[in-house]
């Protein structure tokens, strides 16, 4: 298991160091909100039991943030900027997507997806990722590297969004007002994260 | 309900698209004494209340209505190539602001590929000079590629970031030469605005207003001047009088339409937009849509090869640190039979952040430097990486350095905007845009992989992956002196419709192997001087014909 080279460094601390519009965006993911107006509750655990292998990650605040992002995004429906022709628009994608996943899940294994074990779950994950899912009967119409590239797009931007993962890999956050002085390979502005042995 | 200044008149100009190309021109056309009216689909924004230091919520900066894309590298839109909004893409864009060389012009002369342009370094230099002393541009005392080789308005920015800095040493062991990178970035204060703080989020917006964009330097002006601009105003078609004239645009604000007239039209509304617009407003007169008697409206679309290679060091580099862009070489950018291919390009020592690097992990791709393998483009590949393999990577973030690829592409027909079968929420046929790479661009990058590879080497670092990417989109409504393969003249005044101009990156003939925004707002300089002389002649002859 790699560890951060961080373990005591948490960008949160910096925030009042940072504007006002930007501070109000960054703590919001700190807080649990549970409402979703766009999937369902079943959607919902089928990507909780989806997302975390996507970023090796289970703790249950950040996937839970992870969710209401991909859950906003569905609802805003702003525009996927880029799709394939052929390809659904995303709600219709993830929504057949995690439907098909959770027939594929009962027709081999008789469970929920969401109540399979992690490594029963990971190589569905696999097979979707290169389009050999299974059967065919459940999978037919949902374009499978395009499914499972959506949701890695929606987990990996939320995820790497986090504080607390910025805080791990050791990344300096948001900078305004205060920006960087000490620049030169090896020099470090007071504030920034330092590696512990 | 939105208030309007000429809503019963006809003014000098509209303006479509209130980005690079279109602010130049509101604010020359504007404090030329012209009545003008600019039309902006997105939002005009504050920078230090509505950007913010995050990736994510910025994404917002570009254009994210769904295109189709097709093609064997079809493109990634949205926030990696167009702006959306009050400045466009000089909003997000990186600052890097570079004059095209002499040869850019006339590949085919030159090199026998592509197609030569109507107009010649000589043509532009003068508004070249303009778009970069209008803006302070900060670059080094000497630059030594290229027909322009200093002194830039303002000096070089100092210090660099520690990703630069690595990318000069790898450089010189190689006895590649670099330089500071040009930049539409302060390096002291100029007209109210304070150099740059080195905070490393121009993709996301500049808050302290050091980079420059129109959104807070040409726009204000051309306000000043006289000029309505509107935004949130997205304009759905040009209207066309019986003699074959455009008589104006119509345009959507809040759900209801609108109608704005005016005696020229000028489409600044990019490469994609541009095209959707002729293409959408086809009529009886112009069956195949405006200005498009060639065939030529949404062909020829490029891009920039920009793939990023990204290497190991023992030693942190901290990519989130500094300006992203401030060191650069175009050491490899004039064509060299050796290599086999034709063209060149830029490399830039570039940073990135958490969303960025993270996303870009996901689609790399194992770098193959054995001299006959293709690099992947970009649509090709090994499946995406995730899961434990994503989060290792990413624990090691500070100690990736980057450097990335602007290589040429060559134009091709097909790479092209249509009209697809799917609508939009307005009942508007969304754009589909097909893009596949040439067999010249796929060795051009192969090239630069390798040579980005040895700098990262040299440096003492270990090349681990390659990001293959896009950036920069031009062409789509090339101009040109034969109107049966072209769509403009060399002002961007189309073949087929007397009043109707088109003037930002769509005009691009070639795409050259470096960054467009300088060219493109050259472009726009030289136009409204067109148009200011033919104003001033044309109430000349009035006045004589009264006289
Ligand atoms: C992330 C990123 C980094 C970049 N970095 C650099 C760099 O370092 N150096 C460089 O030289 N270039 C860079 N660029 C490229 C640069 O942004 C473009 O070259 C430039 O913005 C193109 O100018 P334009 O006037 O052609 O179009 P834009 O600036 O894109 O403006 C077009 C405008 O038209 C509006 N519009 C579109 N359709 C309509 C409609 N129907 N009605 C009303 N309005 C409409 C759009 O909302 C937009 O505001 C970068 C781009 C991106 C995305
Ligand atoms: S690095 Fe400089 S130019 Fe870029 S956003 Fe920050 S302050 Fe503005």
């Amino acid at each position: 298991m790699k560890n951060s080279k961080y373990p005591t460094y948490d960008v949160m601390e910096q925030q009042e160091h940072w504007d006002e519009h930007t501070r109000s965006i960054v703590s919001s993911r700190l807080v649990r909100e549970h409402g979703y107006r766009f999937l369902t509750t079943v959607e919902a655990e089928t990507l909780r039991a989806w997302c975390p292998l996507l970023v090796d990650d289970t703790r249950a605040d950040i996937i839970q943030y992870v969710l209401c992002h991909i859950d906003e995004t569905l609802e805003k429906n702003k525009g996927e900027s880029q799709r394939k022709p052929g390809v659904p628009p995303e709600r219709e994608l993830l929504r057949s997507g995690l439907k098909a996943m959770e027939q594929a899940a009962l027709s081999a294994h008789g469970r929920n997806f969401f109540h399979l074990d992690e490594e029963t779950r990971r190589k569905l994950l696999t097979e979707l990722s290169q389009a050999d899912a299974e059967p065919s009967s459940v999978w037919n119409g949902v374009p499978q590297k395009e499914l499972f590239g959506k949701v890695l797009a929606l987990t990996v931007e939320s995820y790497y969004s986090h504080p607390t993962v910025w805080s791990e890999i050791g990344y300096g956050g948001p900078a305004y007002p205060r920006g960087y002085v000490r620049t030169n390979i090896g020099q470090l502005d007071p504030w920034e994260a330092k590696a512990e042995p | 309900m939105i208030e309007r200044r000429y809503e019963q008149e006809e003014v000098d100009f509209v303006i479509v698209g209130a980005g690079a190309a279109g602010g130049v021109l509101a604010k020359e056309l504007a404090e030329a004494g012209m009545s003008v009216v600019v039309l902006e689909a997105g939002p005009w924004r504050d920078p230090q209340h509505d950007f913010a230091s995050d990736e994510l919520s910025m994404k917002s900066l570009g254009w994210q209505e769904t295109r189709l894309v097709s093609g064997s590298d079809p493109l990634t839109m949205g926030h990696n190539n167009s702006g959306y909004g009050v400045g466009g893409g000089t909003t997000h864009f990186t600052g890097v602001f570079l004059r095209f060389h002499a040869s850019d012009f006339m590949t085919r002369t030159v090199d026998g590929v592509g197609e030569d342009w109507p107009i010649r370094y000589e043509d532009l230099e003068p508004f070249y000079d303009r778009s970069e002393r209008e803006i302070a541009v900060s670059g080094p005392k000497h630059f030594p590629w290229g027909e322009f080789h200093g002194p830039y308005p303002y000096p070089e920015r100092e210090p660099l970031s520690p990703n630069a800095y690595l990318f000069k040493i790898g450089c010189e062991k190689l006895a590649i030469r670099t330089v500071t990178s040009p930049l539409a970035i302060l390096s002291a204060p100029f007209e109210g605005r304070p150099p740059c703080i080195n905070r490393g989020f121009c993709n996301q917006g500049c808050m302290p207003n050091s980079k420059f964009s129109t959104l807070i330097v040409h726009v204000p002006k051309a306000v000043r001047a006289g000029a309505e601009v509107l935004a949130d105003c997205m304009v759905t078609q040009v209207l066309m009088g019986a003699d074959g004239r455009a008589r104006g645009v119509a345009f959507r604000h809040e759900g209801r339409e609108y109608e704005q007239r005016a005696k020229i039209v000028i489409l600044s509304a990019f490469v994609v937009e541009n095209p959707r617009l002729l293409l959408n407003s086809a009529n009886a007169q112009f069956p195949d849509g405006l200005a498009n008697s060639s065939g030529w409206v949404g062909r020829g679309i490029m891009v920039h090869s920009s793939h990023d290679v990204y290497g190991k060091f023992d030693e942190e580099v901290r990519l989130y640190k500094g300006t992203p862009v401030l060191a650069s070489t175009q050491e490899l950018y004039a064509t060299d039979p050796k290599r086999g291919f034709a063209r060149g390009y830029t490399l830039h020592a570039h940073g990135s952040r958490p969303l960025a690097i993270a996303q870009g992990i996901t689609r790399s791709q194992p770098l193959d430097l054995k001299p006959n393998v293709p690099q992947a483009g970009v649509g090709s590949g090994s499946p995406p990486v995730w899961g434990e393999r994503l989060r290792h990577m990413m624990l090691d973030y500070n100690h990736y350095s980057r450097v990335t690829l602007v290589g040429e592409t060559l134009p091709g027909a097909d790479n092209r905007v249509t009209l697809a079968d799917e609508k939009d929420e307005n009942g508007l046929p969304r754009a589909k845009v097909n893009y596949s790479y040439c067999d010249n661009d796929m060795k051009l990058i192969k090239h630069a992989v390798q040579t980005m590879s040895s700098i990262i080497k040299a440096a003492g670092g270990t090349p681990e992956f390659v990001v293959p990417d896009t950036a920069h989109l031009m062409g789509g409504c090339r101009m040109g002196t034969d109107p049966s393969s072209s769509v403009t003249d060399s002002f961007g005044r189309t073949h087929d419709i007397p009043n109707l101009y088109i003037c930002d990156a769509s005009l691009f003939v070639t795409s050259s192997g470096c960054n467009p925004t300088n060219t493109v707002m050259a472009l726009a300089y030289r136009t409204a001087a067109h148009l200011i002389d033919k104003a001033k002649k044309l109430e000349l002859q009035a006045l004589q014909s009264r006289a």
